[in-house]
């Protein structure tokens, strides 16, 4: 019997040089956005200088950098404060948010009894239901972690398991062939698959993380961005909230772009390779 | 003699129960297929082929009263015994070619960097040498095929069922595949059951073809293929080739009228 023949295969030089996709051009949206800022940043110093506009009304953004330089201890550890106590809701909703949604999407029975009651929840807005957190678990960090959480957990879930579900059938069948029980369908295929689904709600939380750390620190707290932003309205310091807002706006952009960077990082393949 | 019967399908029907409507998909079938037979199915679509695979493979339950029995004997089920390929090549494409080719060894309980070592021994026979660390994305519909049928290959069974393996591609990465496939199959002496629609494929690889009618499916023809193997692909004008093709495809021809003849009544109001 004579040795099997390999079919032709493509010539190695003219297969795809690379195993993994290279992302391309993200230096040069670095440079657009970072031009971006700069331009909006000038504009706004120019108007507010050839208005004259008093900082009360609107600071121009020299005055805020300076306080920022000025406070720089203070907003930064009010900065960790806030961001450990929406990191925190955030982990904590991810984490749960995926469990339930494994334990949705295998028991339809318990995913119709209960998600209802899920959904009313969300209709509760937040600052209703923040006094009641405050009052259940107090001034410190906890109850800023549960508003964070609750802000964020669900459209995790919902995305969860939605992803859960989108694995093609075809795909488990031929995992079931080959012996593959629930735990190994969801390790090897669902849990993949499902990635995508949850950072698109993962981007999202972050945003609601932090106002959820925010808004709990206004029910009552001594510490975090969201007390400095407060103590500056009760103050009417006009500059020093400005310098509240830009730190919120800069642990928000971190936030999202940390997220977004682990994104690319975890889920490189091509999303239409699976349709194929 | 003849060898010991590695796969026995006895009376294995499938009816499905759809809005309490009772639809025959599969006529009751009996099926011997000795070890290391290669076993063609060709037949129209809709005829019940993958319906067969199903029941086999044990994603679904035959109709009470049917059996599958592997090596004579009848087990709850044939989950995890038999060597699946369906049509689309189903590569995740977040695993290199090695990795996507180890999914069911995995499956088995067999460690990764045994079934990787195993996956490298076999990479050149079919024809991935170089490109184990390709992914999905990167890789042409033959090769994807090919990484698939290692994935089946790979996995620890005495039988084999393709689905449509070649259905996707061109005619000409067909041709060459059907050929390789041939020979990779007569040096592993795995029992194959293959399906297709494509006569001259069934004929090519098959030791025995059967044909299959649609709307219920059933088998109703079968042809025994005494030509010598290796086969080389020249061997689709010679006259044994041709003489098995006609009569293969006369009785695909017959039915095909006759189940349009009966489709007509219906048609009018």
């Amino acid at each position: 019997m004579s040795a099997i023949a390999a079919p032709p295969a493509p010539r190695r030089a003219a297969a795809p040089p690379a195993s993994r996709p290279r992302r391309t051009g993200a230096r040069g949206g670095w440079l657009a956005q970072t031009a971006g800022v700069a331009g909006l940043l000038m504009a706004w110093e120019a108007l507010v200088r050839l208005l004259a506009i008093p900082p009360a009304i609107l600071p121009a953004p020299s005055v805020i950098a300076h306080e920022l330089v000025q406070l720089r201890a203070s907003i930064l550890s009010a900065a960790a404060y806030t961001m450990s106590s929406a990191l925190a809701g955030y982990v904590a909703a991810l984490v749960v948010g995926v469990l339930l949604a494994v334990v949705f999407a295998h028991w339809a029975t318990l995913r119709r009894g209960i998600f209802p009651f899920f959904v009313a929840s969300q209709a509760i807005p937040v600052i209703a239901f923040s006094a009641v957190v405050i009052l259940w678990f107090g001034n410190g960090l906890l109850s800023k972690i549960a508003i964070a959480f609750y802000l964020s957990f669900f459209p995790i879930t919902v995305s969860a398991v939605k992803g859960l579900q989108s694995a093609d059938p075809m795909l488990v069948a031929l995992l079931r062939t080959f012996g593959a029980g629930t735990w190994q369908v969801l390790w090897k295929i669902r849990l993949p698959i499902m990635t995508p689904f949850v950072f698109v709600a993962l981007r999202v939380a972050t945003t609601t993380a932090l106002v959820g750390a925010i808004v709990g620190e206004w029910f009552g707290d001594n510490n975090g961005i969201g007390t400095l932003i407060l103590q500056s309205l009760h103050t009417e310091d006009m500059v020093r909230l400005w310098a509240g807002i830009v730190a919120c706006a800069v642990m928000g952009t971190l936030f999202y772009c940390t997220v977004a960077a682990v994104e690319r990082r975890l889920l490189w393949w091509p999303a239409a390779a699976l349709d194929a | 003699m003849a060898m010991a019967d590695k796969l026995t399908l006895e009376r294995v029907a499938k009816t499905f129960d759809t809005d309490g409507h009772r639809l025959p998909v599969l006529l009751p079938v009996d099926l011997r297929v000795p070890e290391g037979e290669f076993l063609t199915i060709v037949g129209p679509s809709g005829c019940g082929k993958s319906t067969l695979f199903n029941v086999i493979t044990g994603l679904l339950p035959p109709d009470p009263g049917g059996s599958v029995a592997i090596d004579g004997k009848v087990t709850a089920s044939t989950l995890g015994r038999i060597g699946y390929m369906p049509q689309r090549d189903l590569l995740l494409p977040w695993r290199s070619v090695v990795d996507n080719a180890t999914v069911g060894l995995e499956v088995q309980g067999v460690a990764r960097g045994e079934a990787r070592r195993r996956a490298h021994a076999v990479l050149k026979q079919f024809g991935l040498a170089g490109f184990e660390d390709f992914y999905p994305f990167a890789l042409s519909g033959g090769m994807k095929q090919r990484v698939a049928l290692m994935r089946t290959f790979l996995f620890e069974s005495d039988i084999m069922l393709l689905d449509e393996p070649f259905g996707a591609l061109d005619a000409l990465t067909r041709n060459v595949l059907q050929e390789w496939l041939s020979n990779v199959c007569a040096k592993y002496r795995r029992t194959i059951l293959f399906i297709t629609h494509d006569v001259e494929e069934a004929i090519y690889l098959g030791d025995r073809v059967f044909v299959m009618t649609a709307r219920p499916g059933r088998f109703k023809l079968e042809v025994k293929v005494a030509l010598e193997r290796p086969r080389s692909p020249a061997i689709v004008t010679t006259p044994e080739f041709v003489v098995l093709k006609r009569q293969i495809l006369d009785t695909i021809r017959e039915e095909s009228l006759r189940s349009i003849a009966a489709e007509q009544p219906e048609e009018r109001p």
